[in-house]
């Protein structure tokens, strides 16, 4: 009887499942619709953000002055508010892109690209070059340093993993004891400076897209694009990741190694991405839930959902940063943190169930 | 028999009565605050390198009893109170040494450093805030500190003699009528000095016009652009460095060379004409400000300073106040 | 077409698994059945490879599992575990999609998109197709978990109590599922069980573990005798044999003389 039953719906199975196909198409068309129209917000806002700034220049100038390399227009929008706006960009795509990933191995919705310790181990490398003056790459001591320790960090993390069992809950607690170590290890460090050198390490931890130039940006962009198509085709894997480990192995993830190496490349961009520009927090934890609400939870759509999400909030904190009291510049992790805190009041408030 | 004993007890009064009634005075701190101390005060310490500086100024070197922990770093310009016991400074002070020395008065700056009242005053020290780092307000200092310390007549000396080099830049400068537009920097990168800060001051005192006068706040963080907008025909950096320690300027060059190579900044007016100035600490902003000054209008009005080698003034102030020959960096180029 | 020969498992020097040796035939549906601990969550585990047995080996139609690379494993054998809550939203499709990842490399081909949606016709969850996975009850939610494990084309299904925290008609709809999915492809199916009743009905075979041994392997009346019953459990059970499949009714706790 039963048999029968099947051999009917066999028939109008086909057009059935035409109708789930369509359905299905057309929920995957929105979501990458939204993804354009967030490749069409983002150059848009670049595009005003150029024309923002204590110097006041407007839009015939602006134009005026790419063809006339003398002008101090010229000078002021290529060589600083350019700049600052790419490596906004960059390191906005970055630190969402490491979060997501993190959220996704460590299948912890409270994950970010800081979770593992990275940006305690990072100031503790600045701290040392701007107290000691001792550390790699004598141009760039500073940045050489926070991006050194802050890759220091993630081995240590493997290491443990390693050793011990490569669990989400084993990953963050050793995350957690490398973050208390090296903030005092950094503490002890500015006990041991002057003033102003404490100064500069705390505003080192604020953030700061001042001083950018563009060969920064150029070693910046190899270590925060270069891993991204690998962390991109891992898309699916992500997605089953959720799943529970268990479920990931027995649909083929080989769940250790993904884990292991996604790590290490998330922690490649977000050393990458705060070794010249300091701590820019909450983008990284807010840009991939902002993601999810709209578009879901398939990797394939998150994580460039994600990224454009977080490079389009780090150029507004920059632009609001540099023209709410101009021409003072407030740091812009703290812009950050100022719009990434409502927000996340308001997310915890919303959402509908008691899940992500 | 009563006369006897009248005749035996009466020094007993006396010195009784000295006890009891030693003066106390009232003097006025760099807050404007009245604060009544006991005299005389033998003991002292001083938090600050300011404070410090301008007590052996006025000769008293011999009543300090502990040093901050900035002094071991620079011996040479301490030769006879390096070897005294450290107590922190003006944002950690070592209570604890502070009770095993038993100083009558501490020094502190105005403007930082609260709780430290509450903490001292169970323990019978008494705090006194004197600033010594803004010009204008240095004479009222030095003279509080010259009645407390019993040097009426020294810390008169200091401020003439002080008060005769400022007189005579504001004399030459009487009557001049354009004032060079100048960035300052200070010691922490993007870091301007505004109203309110003793950079600020040292700026309109030597006839500059500074860029950043009209920001609200002493010390605020800028736009690298719009100091690209401003275009200053000068750029003064101010380096936290012992001047009077260093050897050679590579320190100093190396920061000049620094700020020069900021993306952008090679059209900013200051850096096309080179003129862009490093300032050691020793001179900026403390009791010795009156040789940054002087170094600034010749770097701003050269004209008028012609005959003028701030130098000299540097060498005379050293071996009167100090007892010290002069030597070390203090600015580049 | 499935052979275990001689496993064993430990789990931090506990005897979890100890010599366990089965075989399993296409169209075959074999019930675990045996009280908890007795290792039947481990035995599964064992065979797709989630964990790594100590000792013994198993065989696919003559291939020898553990020289299988994870995405071919992936191919020959469906996992069906509890349902857990999941931190992370997910529809209904998405959820079943998941289970061809062994043959996706970037983009789900049509053929993939075709199957699941057949798939979630024939399992009736095609209104469910979009909503959310958190948000269906816990009948459908299994649902959703078998059909995700037809999407993989096995042809070994393991299910690790699939009929826990379920009303009775669902019970019974996962149960008839498994079977007709068994007899039309021409798989084999393990299925580790709590109810026994439930187990025998729908099994061909039944194996009883004991502590990780294997107590009884037969067919269901073969297994399903009170003195086994009462060896492995510890009850006193009447068994009821007027259907074609025993059905044991509880009695009381058997008295502990051995």
């Amino acid at each position: 009887m039963f048999i029968l039953k099947i051999k009917c719906q066999r028939k109008t199975v086909k057009r059935e499942s035409i109708d789930i196909y369509e359905l299905y198409k057309g929920f995957t068309g929105r979501k990458i619709l939204f993804i354009v129209v967030l490749l069409i917000v983002l150059p848009s806002m670049a595009l005003v953000a150029i024309l923002q700034g204590p110097a006041s220049i407007g839009i015939k100038d602006a134009i005026f002055s790419l063809f006339h390399s003398s002008t101090l227009a010229h000078t002021i929008i290529w060589y600083l508010r350019l700049p600052r706006i790419v490596m906004a960009i960059l390191v906005g795509i970055g630190l969402s892109f490491a979060g997501t990933v993190f959220q996704a191995l460590l299948k912890n919705p409270l994950a970010s690209p800081y979770t593992l310790g990275i940006a305690s181990t990072a100031g503790f490398g600045a701290a040392l070059g701007i107290v000691f003056n001792v550390g790699i790459l004598s141009q760039y001591v500073i940045a050489g340093n926070a991006f050194l320790f802050a890759i220091l960090s993630s081995f240590i993390i493997l290491g443990v993993a390693k050793w011990k069992s490569s669990t989400p809950e084993t990953i963050i607690l050793a995350g957690i004891a490398i973050m208390y170590l090296f903030s005092s290890l950094t503490s002890l460090i500015q006990y041991q400076g002057s003033m102003e050198e404490v100064h500069e390490i705390v505003f080192w931890f604020f953030g700061s897209l001042s001083k950018v130039s563009w060969k920064e940006i150029a070693m910046a962009s190899f270590m925060i694009i270069l891993p991204l198509p690998i962390l991109l085709k891992w898309s699916w894997d992500f997605n089953l990741l959720a799943l529970g480990d268990e479920s990931a192995k027995a649909l083929g993830v080989k769940v250790e190694k993904t884990r292991i190496i996604g790590i290490l490349l998330a922690s490649l961009i977000t050393s990458g991405a705060i070794c010249f520009t300091g701590i820019i927090g909450f983008i990284g934890l807010v840009s991939p839930h902002i993601a999810r609400m709209v578009i879901g939870g398939d990797h394939r759509f998150l994580l460039p959902a994600s990224s454009l999400i977080g490079a389009i909030l780090i150029l507004m904190a920059d632009t609001v940063s540099r023209t709410i009291w101009a021409p003072q510049v407030i740091p812009i992790g703290i812009v950050t943190s100022f719009i990434g805190v409502p927000f996340f009041f308001y997310l915890l408030i919303k959402r509908k169930r008691e899940y992500w | 028999m009563k006369v006897f004993l009248i005749f035996i007890l009466s020094p007993l009064y006396l010195f009784f009565g000295y006890l009891l009634a030693s003066e106390a005075i009232v003097v006025t701190d760099s807050l404007g605050n009245h604060i009544s101390v006991k005299l005389p005060v033998r003991r002292v310490v001083a938090l600050t390198s300011d404070a410090l500086e301008t007590i052996r100024a006025i000769g008293a070197e011999d009543l300090v009893v502990g040093i901050n922990k900035n002094i071991p770093k620079e011996p040479l310009f301490w030769p006879k109170l390096k070897g005294k016991p450290v107590v922190g400074n003006w944002m950690e002070p070592n209570y604890e040494a502070l009770v095993q020395i038993k100083p009558d008065i501490i020094i502190c700056y105005s403007r930082w450093g609260k709780g430290i009242e509450k903490k001292i005053s169970p323990l019978g020290i008494k705090l006194v805030r004197l600033d010594f780092y803004k010009v204008n307000s240095l004479k009222r200092d030095v003279n509080t500190l010259s009645l407390l310390l019993g040097k009426e007549k020294e810390g008169g000396n200091f401020i003439s003699w002080y008060q005769k080099y400022l007189n005579l830049i504001k004399e030459r400068l009487k009557n001049i009528k354009y004032k060079p537009k100048v960035y300052i920097e200070s010691y922490t990168p993007f870091h301007t000095d505004s109203m309110g800060s003793g950079g600020h001051e040292m700026c309109l005192l030597a006839g500059g016009n500074n860029i950043a006068s009209s920001i609200p706040i002493p010390f605020p963080r800028v736009d690298p652009e719009w100091v690209l907008d401003k275009n200053p025909d000068i750029i003064i950096k101010a380096v936290s460095i012992n001047g009077y320690e260093l050897n050679n300027s590579t320190y100093l060059k190396k920061i000049r060379e620094e700020i020069i190579n900021r993306p952008g900044w090679e059209n900013i007016k200051a850096i096309k004409e080179s003129r862009i100035y490093i300032i050691a600490s020793d001179i900026w902003a403390g009791p010795r400000a009156i040789v940054g000054i002087m170094y600034m209008a010749k770097w701003f009005h050269p004209h008028y300073f012609k005959d003028l080698n701030p130098e000299d003034i540097h060498k005379e102030y050293l071996k009167k106040f100090h007892n010290l020959k002069y030597r070390g960096i203090y600015v580049y180029p | 077409m499935l052979n275990i020969k001689q496993l064993d498992f430990n789990y931090h020097n506990i005897k979890a698994l100890e010599d366990i040796g089965l075989n399993l035939n296409r169209g075959e549906v074999l019930s675990l059945v045996g009280p908890n601990g007795s290792g039947k969550t481990t035995l599964l585990k064992c065979i797709n490879r989630i964990v790594k047995p100590k000792k013994g080996s198993i065989f696919i139609d003559g291939k020898d599992t553990s020289k299988m690379n994870s995405i071919e494993l992936a191919k020959q054998i469906g996992y069906v575990p509890q349902a857990t809550p999941s931190k992370f939203p997910m529809t209904v499709f998405d959820a079943v999609l998941m289970g061809r990842r062994p043959y996706i490399s970037w983009r789900p081909t049509r053929n993939d998109l075709d199957i699941v949606a057949q798939i979630l016709n024939v399992m009736n969850l095609k209104d469910m197709a979009l909503r959310d996975f958190d948000q269906l009850s816990g009948g459908e939610k299994q649902k959703v978990l078998l059909a995700r494990a037809f999407a993989q084309d096995p042809e070994i299904l393991l299910l690790d109590e699939p009929t826990n925290n379920l009303d009775l008609r669902h019970q019974i709809e996962i149960m008839e599922l498994i079977s007709l999915m068994v007899k039309e492809k021409n798989i084999s199916a393990i299925m580790a069980m709590h109810d026994l009743n439930l187990a025998s009905r729908f099994s061909d075979r039944m194996v009883m573990l004991k502590s990780g041994r294997i107590f009884s392997i037969g067919n269901p009346h073969e297994v399903i005798t009170s003195e086994n019953i009462r060896s492995v459990y510890g009850i006193e059970v009447q068994i009821n044999k007027d259907n074609n499949y025993p059905y044991m009714l509880p009695v009381k706790v058997a008295d502990e003389r051995k």
